[in-house]
């Protein structure tokens, strides 16, 4: 067979698995000590050009994508298959091998109080301890001689596939990477609040793709604690197919919202300039409304019935910043002044001025103050787009080793022989048995069945 | 805040469990042994009810959560569970020599928590990052694991010395013998003498590394679920996850070397203590690492 072929025995070996797991392991230590992907950068510019280039051309700045490193977990893989096929023949052996019922050698050198005698005819007993052990392990095999029976039963032989079980479990995670590594993407998509976008720009720099649908971000929430501590950043998402909203909901972190197969997350948000200047207008502490800043612009406030229009709009008035000339009409008659940007360093810096100059007084008009504002900002969000197919795989793969872990190392191959023969006008009963994992659990069981056979009756021992 | 004086009496309970045992190995009286367990109890009721104090307090708060979230109340649960799981040990072996190893351990977590000044000890509601149903599943199977890497590497060092005392006393040990006479045990000698026999400590050693290397691959997939839903990929590279990975290699690579190859002894003494140090990278070093997991 091929087994004698030394291509076979060198993928065989569980040597090569421990070198093989080292190098991975040495591997993923460069990795999380040099830094990778985008945060490289800095520390590329801090080494000289030779080592930076050396480091680059061994793909270290970016490990855990390299070819190496692939190559290194499909080794392993390979090995993981071939170890595996090797010694799958003799666990299915074990668990085929019938356990002969008839077997004298188990009870060589078995404790003495493996035994028992019993007044009780033997066929009795016989058929009493074979309904026993067949409580303990199922199925039950009898062969009955001229002055002896002998009973077998086993339990747990599935379990020396247990450890194939994990080795396939292993195999179908990596799988599942593979598939998520050619059949999925990341990206990322920002979108200021309000618009909406098409375009989600790949992770490592693989340019960007554009969806053949766009994400509206209707609106980007973000709360704090009272620490300051931040509470919730949710996005109010609606896809639009086609100009035609299709579905609407909100991201939060760690509740993504799926669509069209792929997942969007809340990732980070921030603030952009919207353009245009905007005079906000305050009545106390309540804003009353904001204004854009263009000539000629009109507003109302119909508390007061009165009637605004920006006269005039400077970009720096008599050396003293932005400006705009309001001109307010209302039944108590007409006013005009001007609203600076920095009015409070423009009063600083000239103590008085409002007293002496009333134009320049943005309180001019009662109960309102007039302010400038920087442009006015506003909030966009930052999503993470991803599809990966790979996940049910990886999903299968953790659920297989779990089973597997569970026979592993809470299931183990039981195996009982009785054998009753006649001692001196007395039945003798004696218990012998075998486990591949768990001589605790064994002893346990064969406990049992002694004390089962006490139970019954005149016990003479 | 009640629960914080509770568990800064619990630190100086637990080193005086140390003590206790520690004093038992030397002296040979199994008195401060009896000490030292009952000592033990009382400090983890104590440190379970400051636990449950905690978890209420937050919910009077109004930012209710398990006390999971932070490094400090990390701290505190890794060093509950060393001496949870070291007590059922304990209970299930009838020996004590172990809690003379693992004690410090959970004194020095409680100490760190305690008096570092970087850690703080208030109840903070959790960021929106930390707001999932997997962070309590994630916590707990993670540093139960990592208590049981705790209970293999305290073995190891026990098979360790235990190994240091056969290759001193053999030599002049049997001209001893032949003159029948019992030479004077020094407090070393009866230390050593109180550690389990290599066969035992091997098997504790096989268990424990077994048990945390199920229980770290639980926490890795409950951390991948997690990162599924908050992280947008189930397993990104990041220094943490990387860690725990490597951890898990080198647990893989114990028990692989342990079935297929037979190793034991010494060898495996070993190998649980390199575990144990990627183990605390994983937990701590990584925080001066850049990534998404680091505890603030």
């Amino acid at each position: 067979m091929s087994k004698k072929n030394p291509v076979w025995s060198f993928f065989a070996s569980v040597k090569l698995a421990i070198v093989l797991l080292i190098l991975i392991s040495v591997a993923s230590i460069l990795g999380t000590l040099i830094p990778q992907q985008e945060a490289a950068g800095l520390f590329i510019s801090r080494l000289s050009p030779g080592m930076a280039d050396m480091l680059r051309g061994l793909q270290l700045f970016n490990i855990f994508h390299s070819p190496w490193f692939m190559v290194l977990m499909g080794l392993l893989a390979l090995n993981l298959v071939v170890c595996s096929l090797d010694r799958f023949p003799m666990a299915w052996k074990r668990f085929r091998q019938e356990g002969a019922p008839n077997r004298e050698d188990v009870f060589e050198g078995i404790l003495p109080d493996q035994v028992t005698i019993k007044e009780t005819p033997l066929a009795e007993e016989a058929q009493r301890l074979e309904v026993l052990l067949k409580k303990k392990t199922g199925r039950v095999s009898r062969g009955d001689a001229d002055d002896r029976s002998y009973l077998y039963g086993e339990k747990g032989a599935y379990s020396y596939f247990g450890v194939y079980l994990i080795h396939l479990s292993v195999l179908v995670v990596m799988a599942g990477f593979i598939v998520g590594f050619f059949f999925g993407f990341e990206g990322y998509m920002s979108i200021p609040e309000g618009e909406s976008s098409a375009i989600v720009e790949m992770k490592r720099g693989k340019g960007v793709k554009k969806l053949d649908f766009a994400v509206r971000c209707d609106r980007f929430f973000i709360d704090f604690y009272e620490n300051g501590a931040p509470k919730t950043y949710r996005s109010d998402l609606t896809f639009m197919q086609d100009g035609r909203a299709v579905h609407s909901s909100s991201a939060l972190v760690n509740h993504p919202v799926t669509f069209a197969g792929m997942r969007f997350y809340q990732a980070s948000y921030g603030m952009i300039p919207t353009g245009d200047p905007v005079m906000a207008v305050m009545q106390g502490d309540n804003k009353v409304k904001d204004v854009k800043v263009a000539i000629g612009m009109e507003f109302d406030l119909p508390e007061k019935k009165a009637k605004v229009q920006m006269t005039r709009v400077e970009e720096n008035l008599m050396g003293m910043g932005p400006a705009v000339k309001l001109n307010i009409q209302s039944p108590a008659g007409k006013i005009q002044f001007w609203v600076f940007e920095a009015i409070e360093q423009i009063v600083q810096a000239n103590p008085g001025l409002l007293e002496q100059v009333p134009l320049f007084n943005p309180d001019a008009f009662a109960p309102y103050t007039f302010s400038l504002g920087q442009a006015d900002k506003r909030y966009y969000t930052g999503l993470q787009v991803a599809r990966d197919p790979g996940v049910p795989f990886v999903a299968t793969g953790a659920l297989l080793m779990m089973i597997g872990f569970i026979i592993v190392f809470f299931c183990s191959h039981r195996q009982i022989w009785i054998c009753l023969d006649r001692k001196a006008g007395k039945t003798r009963i004696r218990i012998a048995g075998k486990s591949n994992r768990d001589a605790v659990g064994l002893k346990r069981d064969i406990r049992k069945l002694l004390d089962g056979i006490k139970l019954n009756g005149d016990a003479t021992i | 805040m009640i629960d914080t004086v509770i568990l800064s009496w619990t630190t100086f309970i637990y080193l005086a469990v140390f003590a206790f045992y520690l004093i038992r190995m030397l002296s040979g009286k199994e008195i401060w042994g009896r000490l030292g367990t009952a000592a033990a109890l009382m400090a983890l009721l104590a440190q379970t009810a400051a636990l449950i104090l905690r978890w209420v307090a937050s919910y009077q708060m109004g930012i209710g959560h398990a006390p999971l979230s932070n490094l400090y109340e990390s701290l505190i649960f890794f060093s509950w569970s060393i001496m949870a799981l070291y007590l059922v040990i304990e209970w299930r072996t009838k020996s004590r020599s172990l809690g003379t190893f693992v004690a410090p351990v959970a004194f020095l977590c409680m100490a760190y928590a305690s008096l570092s000044p970087n850690i703080s000890s208030r109840i903070q509601p959790l960021i929106p990052a930390l707001q999932s149903n997997w962070l309590t599943s994630h916590v707990i199977t993670c540093f139960l694991g990592y208590a049981a890497f705790t209970v293999a590497f305290a073995s190891g060092l026990m098979a360790l010395l235990k190994g240091m005392e056969r290759d001193t006393s053999t030599p002049d040990g049997t001209a001893l013998g032949k003159n029948n006479v019992t030479p004077p045990q020094t407090n070393f000698q009866r230390f050593i003498g109180h550690i389990p026999e290599p066969g035992i400590l091997d098997e504790l050693i096989y268990q424990s590394a077994a048990l945390g290397f199920v229980f770290l691959a639980i926490g890795i997939m409950t951390g991948s679920i997690w990162a599924h839903y908050a992280w947008g990929s189930y397993w990104s590279w990041d220094p943490k996850e990387t860690w725990s990975l490597i951890t898990w290699l080198i647990y893989a690579i114990m028990l692989h070397a342990r079935y297929v190859r037979g190793w034991r002894g010494k060898r495996m003494a070993v190998m649980a203590i390199v575990g144990f140090i990627s183990v605390l990278i994983t937990y701590l070093g990584v925080n001066y690492l850049p990534g998404l997991h680091s505890y603030q």
